[in-house]
């Protein structure tokens, strides 16, 4: 629960990738935030996500918008990419809040198979909460957000999970010319990277 | 140093049972598993797993433990925190499959609410085996080489683990009550309130067979007994002259609020009784399609209360001991023919498919539809 204020980073990230027509994949949709951002702008989405009632939800959202393209919903873990997606099959791959949600060897997982799902020259976009660096900083940062991740807990018994190393896991995926910035006000960290070959 | 961390964190997941504590999902070995050893998996509540260990000891087992987010198996299978992709997840994720030379995976019979055999069997070429409900019979499942007996299936809630309940609840519930009291009165109402409140809780729990949990008289009850054990508690202090009346007073609505909070869903925090929130607002019974019943008896394997039974000479299952049903939807997510579902008492029908994609929250609610 963030207030509303995600939806601003929802639509910087869409807007990066969704161009019309271009195929889509969020990662770890939730109740399809991101990906309706995405399909808002004229791409073809697929949501995939393992959790069925937030599922439920993406679909209910959905069908409040008229999109060109419906997007599309896969009930599954990351960690089934393999069993369901074909490779090369999308332009780009986004996701939010997902990868930190992950042990580090389903991270991985999830980061190699990305890559093969990827289009030559395709996207990958990744945004998550990142905690300040150094011991002051991140102790007030801490305090900051204690109320809030308390509410949210006790609301929908669910939490997030800061990382900083986003962007070396998508190194070592070996995808190409990673770039990561701050956003949020130094709360997230943006990281965009491609898979080599022509587009 | 490690012994003296070991024991207060265990003192911290006992006292907040009530709260989850995951600790890391994955692999581990119990004693030297060689290929040939068995794979038994469970959640990553940190409380479960130490048991478990502790249970295996001198049994040679690989133990995979999926991301429940530090819910117990039954909880989070019931509330969507554990289902097949969390298994799949953990198959995949541990490299099991390289390690050992069969493809036997155990899973917990309480998981059935959550887990959905056949997409695991599909999905990572293992076969997957139901077992025991209960942890205490897990070592007594592998010592008779991994063959499940009828009785390793039902759940029983024994003194011992009403305690373990009470508990869960008695912790938190002083520790408020305690620190409301000395806030509105002094220390020592706090703490012989706590120590009450406390009290009355596992008294409640160690009679919880004989107490109305289901129904709207049940508030009645535990309201009852609040005030009685303030009026034994409490009452006998002030004759001694530890309390005054407002102190008793301030105890007997502590007391009271406390019970009335406990009475709304007690049942539904046990693993015996069906929620009864969920009960008492929409009543729901199984139902069973005969005609499309082909006799897998998936059904009977995962029940935890031997409701279902099969009928040997029709080759189908039926609903032998219905008012035994918690409603906890395992037989409906397992059937392979969806020859079970759901009905609430003014007609609507709950199909499968929405049992298996709907989880319940912490009230027991099954709280999305799906269309």
């Amino acid at each position: 629960m963030s207030g509303g204020t995600i939806d601003a980073l929802w639509a910087q990230m869409a807007e990066q990738v969704a161009k019309p027509g271009a195929c889509v994949l969020d990662l770890g949709c939730g109740t399809g935030g991101l990906t309706l951002a995405c399909a808002s702008r004229g791409a073809q989405v697929t949501g995939l996500d393992k959790d069925a009632g937030m599922l439920a939800v993406a679909r209910r959202k959905a069908k409040e918008n008229s999109f060109e393209e419906a997007p599309e919903w896969l009930e599954l873990s990351v960690m089934e990419m393999e069993d369901v997606l074909a490779p090369e099959s999308f332009d780009a791959i986004v996701s939010c809040l997902a990868m930190s949600e992950l042990l580090p060897e389903e991270r991985a997982y999830a980061l190699r198979q990305a890559k093969v799902a990827l289009r030559p020259g395709g996207v990958l976009l990744l945004a998550d909460e990142a905690a300040p660096e150094g011991g002051g900083a991140h102790l007030m940062w801490r305090l900051r957000r204690a109320p809030r991740a308390a509410l949210t807990w006790l609301l929908t018994q669910q939490t997030t999970h800061p990382m900083q190393s986003l962007g070396d896991d998508v190194r070592r995926a070996d995808f190409s010319d990673v770039r990561e910035e701050r956003a949020k006000e130094g709360d997230f960290i943006l990281v965009r990277a491609t898979r080599e070959g022509a587009s | 140093m490690t012994g003296l961390v070991d024991r207060l964190s265990w003192t911290r997941d006992t006292l907040l049972r009530l709260l989850p504590h995951s600790t890391r999902p994955g692999l581990r070995k119990v004693g030297s598993p060689t290929p040939d050893s068995p794979i038994l998996l469970t959640c990553n509540f940190t409380l479960t797993v130490r048991r478990m260990m502790d249970t295996l000891r001198g049994h040679d087992v690989w133990l995979l433990v999926a991301d429940s987010h530090g819910i117990n198996v039954w909880c989070a299978a019931g509330g969507g925190h554990l289902t097949h992709h969390d298994v799949i997840a953990v198959v995949r994720s541990s490299g099991i499959a390289e390690k050992v030379a069969h493809r036997r995976l155990i899973l917990p019979q309480l998981a059935a609410t959550g887990v959905e055999r056949r997409i695991v069997e599909q999905r990572t070429g293992f076969e997957v085996k139901w077992g025991p409900a209960r942890l205490e019979d897990v070592v007594a499942f592998l010592d008779a080489g991994s063959h499940m007996k009828k009785r390793w299936r039902r759940m029983v809630f024994p003194l011992w683990e009403r305690m373990e309940m009470a508990l869960m609840w008695a912790a938190p519930v002083a520790l408020i009550a305690g620190l409301a009291l000395w806030a509105l009165a002094n220390a020592r109402v706090a703490w012989i309130g706590a120590g009450v409140l406390g009290l009355t809780i596992f008294a409640i729990f160690a009679a919880l067979r004989w107490l109305p949990v289901e129904g709207a008289k049940r508030a009645l009850t535990y309201v009852g007994g609040a005030l009685l054990s303030t009026a034994l508690g409490a009452g006998a202090l002030s004759l001694l002259g530890a309390l005054d009346a407002v102190q008793v007073g301030l105890l007997a609505l502590a007391n009271a609020i406390a019970m009335g909070v406990l009475s709304l869903d007690v049942a539904g925090t046990t693993p015996w009784y069906p929620s009864t929130l969920n009960m008492t607002k929409n009543h729901f019974d199984l139902e069973l399609d005969a005609d499309k019943c082909t006799g897998a008896a998936d059904c009977v394997m995962v029940c935890p209360r031997d409701v279902l039974k099969m009928k040997g000479k029709e080759r189908k299952v039926e609903i032998a001991r219905p008012d035994a049903c918690l409603r906890c939807g395992a037989c409906v997510v397992q059937c392979p023919d969806d020859a079970l579902h759901f009905r609430f008492t003014d007609g609507r029908l709950v199909p499968a498919e929405q049992i298996r994609k709907t989880r319940m929250n912490m009230l027991g609610r099954r709280t999305i539809e799906t269309e």
